[in-house]
């Protein structure tokens, strides 16, 4: 039976949002006015429209009224158009048949000091919504078979908790890391605040689970470099670098390293040593393999210029074999129904700000610096000596907020990010646990420490002789024959000039995004909040999902976030692609056009269009004409915008449907205030 | 000029993923705008249909703004730039039927944006305050008639639809062609194709002369002649009597 041939039997919801659109839009009125629209039968207000007896009068109204179309007017859509359409669904309507008019978003939130213009405009919503929904025709939703293999990329702590969490419940999970080896930031700390666990300690032991669980695919030093498809079958190619080391055969003996001309700064421990370009990422590497860098060995360098087979000294010295300068670059294709997106943060580099001599001042450090300062495998294993002349450090000076809350420099956050305070903290106590003589500065703004244990840990810092400075200095300066470096700052709570000459500054440095999020996010067609991280589908109720079904964020590419935080959110993020992981098939909103074959002329601009290949041009009888492979379109609607024989009409959300509303929008209006 | 009462009719087009976003946040954060403004949702700002501008324009909007996704952020990956060359080419043609083409805006807003949503939308508010009512007079329907006519034209259309591909890949033979160049065929195309639309648009009120419809739309005769011969031969017009001892030429049809 055709949708036309029915009488259209609409019924109307209003919601008063408590007071958040009462307050504002005159709903009685409004309701008046709708009841007086064609098509409309039935119309109730509703305190809140959301609640479940909000919901459960929607079904007995439709049951009652033998409604067969439905109009909410509430808050966004794009936050409760699937739980009303779901009602529909039980109450036997095609969940199609449903249109929301945002009177919250659009009308009582923003307009609330003009109530008459502010009610008008609600009115004009929802008569919008009328007429389209009374042109709009039921159409089947379209079944998704889900593809039971989760994808996560990133290697750090947060992806890991999320890999091991599905891996444990049964999904075969591909983990991807641009690294060598996984751990992330996490493994390069010495000790964690506010417990003073040893990061590695309890580190180590995750990475060696994720390394040898069945049902983790680990593929290291590698990147997404393509994405296609959608929720439940999201078909990914990965880029994974040549290492030239045979990872199975690789004990990490290290002979190789020891015989490799080649000395490089190691960036694990931020340069302040030397690695070689045969190396492991770090001791604990997992896998425990060596590489060659490509960019760095003589041979390789080498050959790629068409020249001989030169050096080979690492090949000589591997007893097992395991180099092979044949290496190539492998192209993976994954087919994966959810994926966990955990590329974590990059730390601010300070030398932007030339002011804190940051790269020019050998003693000035950051955070990150002094955490390989601290620990045992460290530059200087572990004793608290300055870069400059390895000299024992007896004054430190600590600056917060160094690319964080500064709106005024480019390449910094205006947010706080959250961590560094505490890291401040954690290393100035460590300072005193293994130098107590060591006199300890740290300048601040305000000193955050909310988290459970933070507060006291902190407390307990000042008691063992820190001394905390309110105010910041406006730069630091360096004594070039001592290296030693000299502050002056004004202390805000005594208003007095300090200047301080000290050993060694750490600088708090903050958390940015990570390189390359620009280009992954458009590969997910993920959005950016204002900081530059990801931004989450709810900032409350949905802090692991994204706007894209079936991608979910974990750790700090969201936002900066201290370790806690970051495997918490590694869990909702697993549940989350659990979820839809445990259903056989999902089913799609069909956003999908339809050819009107006999207006058709194969023209194929359709085809070139096409961002997905969604659309294809192919001979029939009657000529040639365009044909659309629905489940490859995700519903944007540029083919039906240009089609130059208007033959191409989407099924949700129609021409038709949207020539309604303009209409209905620029109707005369016959209400007054 | 607008009076004090009066109130502009704008209609909004917003993308799903970014711009109705960002009205969302502008929403949520309570930041405060004018209220002419009526939003409809699509998908993607590539899927607004010209014709719906045109005749949005042609039901009393006195403005319509597209926002779409920043370049780059488009959930469909070029549906903005498909939105570019479409809005543009409506702009051109409205100028060049006449009418104001800053009734018709677009641009860019993420959905982190609320307060650049709030203030597009203000100044956009502004603009056509200042610009006043479109008052749609005969001539002005009947240029907007000839504009809706053009973006219907399934030669404009592909034209249109075709600029961003071609500037990004070449045409056909693989050539590469200077964007503004190419650009400046489509908008004689698109010229040519509004000057038969307006004729056509003339001629909806019956049967006319050559000299009736040159200064009717302000066009040498040469010119209208020309046109009305390609007319004739689209099948579009026919001759249709005489008067004075001139033709006169008619709609095919009616
Ligand atoms: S989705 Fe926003 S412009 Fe395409």
């Amino acid at each position: 039976m055709g949708a036309d041939s029915e009488e259209k039997r609409v019924g109307v919801f209003i919601c008063h949002c408590g007071l958040n659109i009462a307050a504002v839009v005159d709903v009685k009125k409004v309701a008046e006015w709708v009841r007086k629209l064609p098509h409309v039968v039935f119309v109730r207000e509703n305190i809140y429209t959301c609640s479940e007896t909000g919901q459960a009068q929607i079904y007995q109204d439709i049951k009652e009224h033998k409604l067969n179309r439905v109009v909410v007017a509430s808050c966004s859509p794009r936050m409760h158009e699937p739980t009303f359409q779901k009602v529909l669904e039980k109450a036997g309507l095609n969940p199609f048949l449903f249109e929301m008019a945002n009177i919250r978003e659009q009308c009582s939130w923003v307009h609330g000091h003009d109530k008459e213009s502010a009610t008008l405009k609600a009115f004009d919503l929802i008569r919008a919504s009328v007429s389209k929904v009374v042109r709009d025709e039921p159409v089947e939703k379209i079944r998704q078979e889900v593809k039971k293999e989760a994808l996560v990329i990133g290697g750090g702590v947060a992806g890991m908790n999320a890999a091991l969490l599905l891996a444990n419940a049964g999904i075969k999970t591909h983990l991807v890391e641009k690294n060598p080896s996984i751990g992330g930031h996490m493994a390069m700390l010495d000790k964690t605040f506010p417990t003073l666990d040893c990061s590695i300690c309890i580190l180590g032991p995750k990475m060696v689970e994720v390394g040898k669980h069945p049902n983790i695919n680990l593929i290291t030093y590698a990147e997404v470099i393509d994405v296609e498809g959608e929720v439940g079958n999201f078909r990914v190619k990965v880029r994974k670098k040549p290492r030239y080391v045979d990872v199975d055969k690789c004990v990490a003996c290290g002979d190789c390293a020891e015989k490799c001309p080649v000395k490089l700064p190691d960036e694990f421990n931020r340069g302040m040593t030397i690695r070689k370009a045969i190396y492991i990422q770090l001791p604990q590497a997992v896998p425990a393999a060596y590489l060659i860098e490509e960019e760095h060995c003589l041979r390789l360098k080498t050959l790629k210029k068409g020249g001989k087979e030169v050096c080979g000294l690492c090949l000589k010295a591997c007893e097992r074999d395991a180099i092979n300068f044949d290496d190539k670059e492998e192209i993976i294709e994954l087919n994966v129904g959810a994926v966990i997106i955990a590329t974590g943060f990059e730390i601010y580099d300070p030398s932007q700000e030339p002011k804190y001599g940051y790269r020019r001042f050998p003693n000035v450090v950051t955070q990150l610096d002094f955490e390989r300062i601290l620990n045992a495998d460290g530059p200087t294993k572990g004793e608290l000596r300055r870069p400059s002349d390895n000299k024992p450090i007896k004054r430190i000076a600590f600056i917060q907020c160094v690319g964080s809350r500064n709106e005024r420099e480019k390449g910094a956050g205006r947010y706080c990010s959250r961590v560094c305070c505490m890291i401040t903290a954690k290393q100035a106590f460590m300072i005193k646990e293994h130098e107590p003589d060591v006199e300890v500065y740290v300048y601040y703004i305000d000193m955050r420490t909310a988290g459970k244990g933070f507060e006291e840990f902190y407390q307990r810092g000042r008691k063992e002789g820190i001394t905390f400075l309110r105010g910041k200095p406006g730069k630091i300066e360096e004594d070039p024959e001592t290296h030693n470096l000299i502050l002056v700052a004004e202390d805000m709570d005594t208003g007095v000039l300090l200047k301080n000459e000290v050993d060694m500054v750490v600088l708090a440095t903050g958390l940015r995004p990570p390189q390359g999020l620009v280009e992954l996010a458009q590969k997910f067609h993920l959005s950016r909040s204002e900081d530059g991280f990801l931004m989450e589908a709810h900032p409350k109720l949905r802090p692991a999902e994204t706007p894209i079904d079936g991608v979910y964020l974990a750790g700090c590419v969201q936002f900066p976030k201290d370790i806690p935080d970051s495997v918490a959110q590694a869990g909702n993020a697993a549940a989350n692609a659990l979820g839809l992981l445990s259903k056989d098939y999902i089913e799609m909103t069909p956003l999908h056009p339809v050819i009107d074959l006999e207006k058709c002329i194969g023209c194929g601009l359709c085809e070139i269009n096409c961002p997905y290949k969604a659309i294809r041009v192919v001979k029939t009888e009657k000529g040639k004409k365009a044909e659309v492979i629905e489940i490859a379109c995700k519903g944007c609607g540029v083919c039906g915008a240009s089609c130059p024989e208007g033959a191409i009409e989407m099924k949700y959300y129609s021409d038709k449907g949207i020539e309604a509303m303009i209409d209905a929008l620029l109707e005369k209006k016959e209400v007054e205030v | 000029m607008a009076n004090k009462s009066w109130k502009p009719s704008i209609i909004g087009f917003m993308c799903n993923w970014c711009s109705y976003a960002g009205a969302d946040l502008a929403g949520t954060s309570r930041i405060q705008y004018s209220p002419e403004i009526r939003i409809i949702r699509v998908l993607c700002s590539g899927r607004v249909d010209p014709k719906w501008i045109i005749k949005a324009f042609l039901k009393g909007a006195d403005g319509v703004i597209v926002l779409g996704c920043h370049f780059g952020d488009c959930h469909y990956i070029t549906g903005n730039y498909q939105a570019e060359k479409k809005i543009k080419a409506t702009q051109e043609i409205l100028e060049m039927a006449g009418l104001e083409k800053e009734r018709l805006y677009l641009d860019w807003v993420s959905a982190a944006e609320g307060m650049r949503f709030a203030k597009l939308v203000d100044q956009f508010t502004d603009k056509i305050r200042k610009l006043g009512p479109l008052k749609l007079d005969d001539e002005k329907r009947k240029k907007l008639t000839a504009a809706l006519l053009t973006v219907s034209n399934d030669k404009v259309r592909w034209v249109v639809g075709r600029e961003f591909s071609i500037i990004k890949d070449g045409n056909a033979f693989g050539e590469k062609l200077v964007p503004y160049e190419f650009h400046e065929q489509i908008k004689s195309i698109i010229k040519d194709n509004l000057k038969k639309s307006l004729i056509m648009a003339v001629l909806k009120s019956g049967p006319k002369t050559v000299r009736e419809i040159a200064s009717d739309l302000r066009e040498p005769e040469s010119e209208i002649l020309k046109q009305l011969v390609d007319l004739m031969r689209l099948d579009k017009v026919e001759m249709g009597g005489v008067k004075d001892r001139n033709p006169l030429f008619a709609l095919k049809g009616e």
